[in-house]
């Protein structure tokens, strides 16, 4: 176990200086670069400073140099469209996401394994219904689901249309903010598992029906067990595991952060961040969030692997 | 709909005293400090919560006293003594003297500051010196007459020296003032200052208890009591958030495809839609006429003629343009200078009617025949007239012109195949003259043409077609630095509008840039803003913080 | 219900190769005077009331009569006899909904057809090499696959982007295409791939299968992969509808169809603007078309639950 655990952790530092040099080499490879933000006709000295500002000047194997011999110390450089050092952005956005994430992520399981487990496990009108509402989450792009969800919002008042806090948040005691944040929540964390939930959905019912054909499932009804202990005791449990391989992965991949959801529903997250970062050439910021997206997958691996283990002793037993 | 005539306020009781407003804004400001910065959310901030020495009221384009009251200017246009307005403090209660008008001089000219201000403050092409010969008196001298003359200063805020005098000593100065610095030590003479910044979500700005400026019935100026700026990135969710009445105001206009719904939510009394008037600035059609790069290319024999760009005017019918493209909500231009600039546009420029025989026959005239008959026109050798246009993607109505465009040149036999890209890719090629054609509207950073030398002068880095020469490349070109040179250094106003008339004519016979439509702007704001004095020019209502107040 | 699936895919396949046919108008032919129309033209001619409030309207002293059969189409009606036939609306540049909807068919389903069944077998190879395996090779190629899932992809597309040619024929965008979304997609597929066969790998009779002298490829043909079928399966049903959203996003970064290829993905972006979507909800037809094929896939891959287990 902690030989497993060390290995893992290894491989994630290893992931994210791999990841986050990865971008800097790729944003140095796409046209255009953060001078662009200054207009199209900034002067020449201009440009020359900030390019001087940004290691651009270098050669972008010096660029990396420079770069990785201030990361071993924590310093990830300045971001050019905050004007503020890169970590701590970085770090308050996926504190914001993390919230986000983990709502999302909640609220898609127990949506979406339930119900998984409901139409995989019967016939009906019930179980078609259920497939039918997936199928129309993987539907619709997230970018239209993020926009009615807001336009709900903004036409019944339900819940806010967008942001993290209200107006007066810094004023708030602890408990008062977490509960402000909280009736922010369901818009964007909404928006996020619909699809999610759609996606365990599917995943489970079809892992759920496939179960129930093997020999065991079909021995245990046959020794008299009632149906639901069969699904809820022993199958699902079986079931469960392809999951846990999507689940590390969804876990990564919430973690990282949706910047269509978060840029529509303005909450300050990690995927906002990227993608503006992204767009602005903003090197160092996007090698930061790099950084940290490939933190949160490796995580996000780890957290997977151990659920399979869990849900399978046999491969625990081989791990 | 209300049709309100800048410059005229709406009439009504007087203003309400108290009350908060939620503007929307796209971005993020990229500092408090308007001297390194210049994306619209810091300039913006810095209207609410700086002063100008003087001030260019954007709705007459007047040059307005501000932090100096009065101020009188030699013969010659080249010393101006200015009186700053007594009893001025900041919002922290240090007075405010002559010394942090020298002093922001100097930060904006600090080659370690690299301020974006520097090459906007140049008086022909000298900087501006200044000296105070007393606290209450700024003495500027200019190194030749300008034109625009104190319009100059209405972009540069006058930055407390009390605040910032250290980080400028230290070399931290481009760093000072962003979003980790305490609000309070961010000090102004706006009549606004930042309470709390909260990353990501909004900027709250309270009212300034020390604010100079006095409402017409003499009461303490701003009415409001609190701004809040709403970080909105997404587009489609501020109008939203507008709709439902979540913010009062977006700091930006609308687009025409939205028109609708708000004029339906003003049918319903919840929002006021305005028309700002005709835009100053027009979609620009031009293509890369650099021949140490395009030389080469066996199309610059003939892109490089004055006629074959005026056939493409010829061809193209600028008032289905205007229709199609803008849903109708533009007019029709002839030059980059466009009716929304009152001062300087020159209703008689030379026009192009449309007119595919005339144009067919210009380029007939040049060589270019379809002589294969495939549809596209072809020189003696054989090349064919085919660009590809460039143009920014996800703009809907850069894509719809490009696609009318490439319809109306299709049949006088030009082809054109149209490559939208992303923001960074387009404008890296665009510096790099690496494009046939590009479709794109660069934003003019002045509406006197003064303030624009760098698109106007061969040397400039805006010039749009062919940036930064050495030498003038043409007769014509050479023709238009001098003009421009002589009309920006000169204060007579009168022979100014001659010269540039000029200009604007010289511009019209070569069309290096063709323009075809200025869209009409409009805006909206939540029916119980009062005060509102639209402006089309960045940002549309905020400029005017002072007076807007709210009737509930 | 597998009847149903294939039925309505077959109507779908019929739809997009019979587009030239089917569709009243060419999918690139834009109306200056139909911006944003509603759907129009069967009964009367439309006619433009405002052009900036989208007001149109039927006038009623100009029936057209529909042309069947004319002109190589199924129906029609030509400018010139109060046309064009409307019959989803028109687009933000005035081009007609419904035909764009059938010609948008052809490249975004083969498109996301042909992604998901390169993701598939990447996924299904790797993955499952990882599980079946074991040990060290497991270890490299998940790892692998976490390399590849954390690479900022939008700007791969954008790097790869800058050095191609500016105007890119539809081929060439169409493998560009479908090679980034297969290299984006196999790790997800290979995530749970390994998962089951990893488990499956240790099974009893997987045991007594190799004790018996059976061989590796044996074992891994004849029971492993048909453990991960059904899994394999749904995940067509989910990269497929991701796929035809995610074109959308690459057009984004330039790497897109040009305007005179449709496709679904770019069509459903103009719906973003909700106030417009409330009054013309037809913006949709492109999401809805969507749902057609995945819920077609769906009913074919998917097997019913046994009547015999059943939760209630």
């Amino acid at each position: 176990m902690l030989n497993f655990v060390a290995r893992r952790i290894a491989f994630a530092v290893l992931l994210v200086v791999v990841v986050s040099s990865a971008s800097l080499r790729l944003a140095r490879l796409a046209p255009g670069d953060v001078t662009a933000q200054l207009g199209p006709f900034a002067s020449a000295t201009e440009i020359a400073g900030t390019r001087a500002r940004f290691d651009l000047d270098r050669s972008p194997l010096g660029q990396w140099g420079v770069w990785l011999s201030r990361a071993v110390r924590f310093e990830f450089g300045d971001s050019f469209l905050y004007n503020r050092p890169v970590r701590g952005l970085v770090v308050s956005a996926a504190g914001n996401t993390a919230v986000l994430a983990v709502a999302a992520l909640v609220a898609a399981t127990v949506v979406g394994i339930p119900l998984g487990v409901i139409s995989g496990s019967r016939r009906g009108l019930l179980a078609g219904a259920i497939r039918g509402v997936s199928l129309v989450f993987l539907s619709i792009p997230p970018l239209l689901t993020s926009l009615f969800l807001v336009f709900l919002a903004a036409v019944t008042r339900w819940f806010p249309a967008g942001g993290m806090t209200s107006v007066n948040a810094s004023s708030l005691d602890w408990p008062a903010w977490l509960l402000d944040v909280a009736t922010h929540l369901p818009l964007p964390a909404l928006a996020l598992a619909l699809p999610i939930a759609a996606t365990f959905e599917r995943l489970q019912a079809q892992s759920m029906s496939e179960t129930l054909r093997q020999p065991f499932a079909l021995a245990a009804v046959a020794r008299g067990l009632s149906p639901r202990d069969v699904i809820l005791r022993h199958a699902w449990r079986v079931s469960v595991r392809p999951i846990c391989g999507i689940y590390g992965l969804a876990i990564g991949a919430l973690l990282s952060g949706s910047f269509v959801v978060e840029f529509v529903t303005a909450w300050p997250g990690l995927g906002r961040l990227m993608y503006e970062a992204l767009r602005a050439r903003d090197v160092y910021l996007v090698a930061g969030c790099a950084a940290m997206g490939g933190l949160f997958l490796a995580a996000g691996s780890v957290i997977g692997d151990l659920l399979l283990a869990a849900a399978d002793p046999r491969v625990r037993k081989a791990a | 709909m209300i049709r309100d005539r800048p410059g005229v306020l709406p009439s009504g009781s007087g203003p309400r005293r108290g009350g908060q407003i939620v503007a929307s804004i796209r971005g993020e400001p990229r500092s408090f400090n308007r001297l390194v910065a210049r994306d619209l959310a810091t300039e913006t901030l810095t209207m609410l919560t700086q002063g100008r020495l003087v001030r260019i009221n954007r709705a007459t384009f007047e040059l307005e006293p501000w932090l100096a009251e009065t101020w009188e200017s030699s013969a010659d246009g080249r010393v101006h003594t200015l009186h700053l307005r007594p009893g001025v403090t900041w919002s922290d209660g240090a007075p405010f003297t002559a010394d942090d008008v020298l002093f922001t001089l100097q930060a904006a000219y600090d080659p370690k500051v690299e301020s974006v201000l520097a090459e906007t403050l140049l008086a022909g092409g000298q900087r501006i010196r200044a000296s105070a010969p007393d606290p209450q008196t700024v003495v500027l001298t200019f190194a030749a007459p300008s034109g625009p003359g104190l319009r100059l200063l209405d972009g540069l805020p006058i930055l407390p020296k009390h605040k910032l005098g250290a980080a400028l000593a230290n070399g931290t100065f481009g760093m000072a003032w962003t979003s980790a610095t305490p609000p309070a030590e961010m000090v102004g003479t706006g009549p606004f200052v930042v309470r709390e910044y909260q990353p990501g979500q909004r900027v709250l700005l309270e009212r300034n208890p020390r604010y100079w400026r006095e409402g017409a019935d003499g009461d303490p100026l701003p009415y409001l009591d609190r701004i809040v700026l709403e970080i909105v990135p997404e587009q489609n969710a501020e109008l939203l958030r507008l709709q439902s009445g979540m913010t009062d105001l977006s700091n930006s206009e609308l687009r025409p495809e939205d028109y609708v719904p708000v004029r339906r939510a003003e049918e319903q009394g919840t929002l006021r839609l305005i028309e700002l008037g005709v835009g100053p600035d027009a979609d620009g059609f031009w293509f890369c006429l650099k021949p140490e790069i395009k030389g080469k290319d066996p199309r610059f024999a003939f892109v490089s003629r004055p006629e074959f760009r005026q056939a493409i005017s010829h061809a193209v019918d600028r008032e289905m343009f205007a229709e199609t493209v803008f849903l109708g909500a533009a007019v029709p231009v002839w030059g980059p200078i466009t009716p929304g600039n009152d001062q300087w546009f020159w209703p008689d420029v030379p026009r192009y009617f449309h007119d595919d025989a005339k144009a067919a026959a210009l380029l007939a005239g040049i060589g270019l025949e379809d002589r294969n008959k495939n549809g596209v026109v072809e020189d003696a050798n054989g090349t064919e007239a085919r660009f590809t246009v460039i143009t920014q993607q996800g703009v809907g109505w850069y894509e719809r012109g490009t696609m009318v465009l490439r319809e109306e040149l299709a049949r006088v036999g030009i082809a054109l195949d149209i490559a939208p890209l992303e923001f960074g890719a387009m404008i890296q090629r665009m510096l790099a003259c690496d494009y046939d054609a590009i479709y794109f509207r660069p934003v003019a950073t002045d509406l006197d043409p003064a303030g624009n030398m760098d698109f106007w002068l061969s040397s400039g880095s805006a010039h749009l077609w062919n940036m930064s020469q050495k030498v003038p490349g043409s007769d014509w070109e050479r023709r238009i630095d001098t003009l421009m040179l002589e009309q920006s250094a000169s204060i007579d106003a009168e022979r100014r509008r001659q010269q540039f008339t000029l200009v604007q004519q010289i511009f019209a016979e070569n069309l290096p840039v063709l323009y075809f439509a200025a869209p009409r702007m409009y805006f909206a704001h939540s029916a119980r803003l009062q005060g509102v004095v639209p402006s089309v020019q960045r940002p549309p209502v905020l400029w005017n913080a002072d007076s807007l107040s709210v009737s509930q | 219900m597998k009847k149903a699936g294939f039925g309505l895919l077959i109507f779908v396949t019929l739809a997009a190769l019979g587009a030239p046919w089917l569709a009243p108008n060419a999918p690139d032919r834009s109306f200056p005077d139909r911006l944003y129309a509603p759907p129009g033209g069967y009964a009367y001619e439309q006619r433009l009331v405002n052009r900036l409030e989208r007001q149109f309207e039927d006038d009623v002293s100009q029936p057209v009569s529909l042309q069947w059969f004319t002109d190589g189409r199924l129906v029609t009606v030509p400018e010139a006899d109060g046309g064009p036939l409307l019959l989803l609306g028109a687009d933000a540049f005035g081009r007609d909904t419904f035909s764009r909807l059938l010609y948008g068919a052809r490249a975004s389903l083969a498109l996301a057809l042909v992604a998901t069944v390169i993701a598939l077998l990447l996924g299904a190879l790797i993955g499952g090499a990882a599980g079946f395996a074991g040990g060290l090779v497991d270890e490299v190629l998940s790892r692998f696959t976490d390399f590849v899932l954390v690479l900022p992809a939008i700007y791969v597309a954008l790097a790869l982007r800058a050095v191609m040619p500016l105007v890119l024929p539809p081929a060439t965008v169409f493998a560009l295409l479908t090679l980034i979304f297969a290299l984006v997609g196999w790790p997800i597929v290979a995530r749970g791939m390994r998962a089951i066969i990893a488990s499956e790998r240790e099974r009893e009779y997987v045991a007594a299968g190799l004790a018996l002298g059976a061989t590796r490829w044996r074992l891994l043909s004849r029971h492993l992969l048909p453990a991960a079928t059904g899994y394999l399966a749904v995940q067509a049903t989910l990269l497929l509808p991701a796929f035809i959203l995610a074109e959308a996003t690459l057009s984004y970064v330039g790497l897109g169809f040009p305007d005179s290829v449709p496709t679904w993905g770019t069509m459903l972006q103009d719906a973003a603007n909700m106030s417009l979507v409330a009054e013309a909800p037809w913006m949709l037809a492109p999401a809805a078309a969507i749902f057609l094929v995945v819920l077609g896939v769906n009913l074919v891959v998917q097997r019913d639950p046994d009547v015999h287990t059943s939760l209630f």
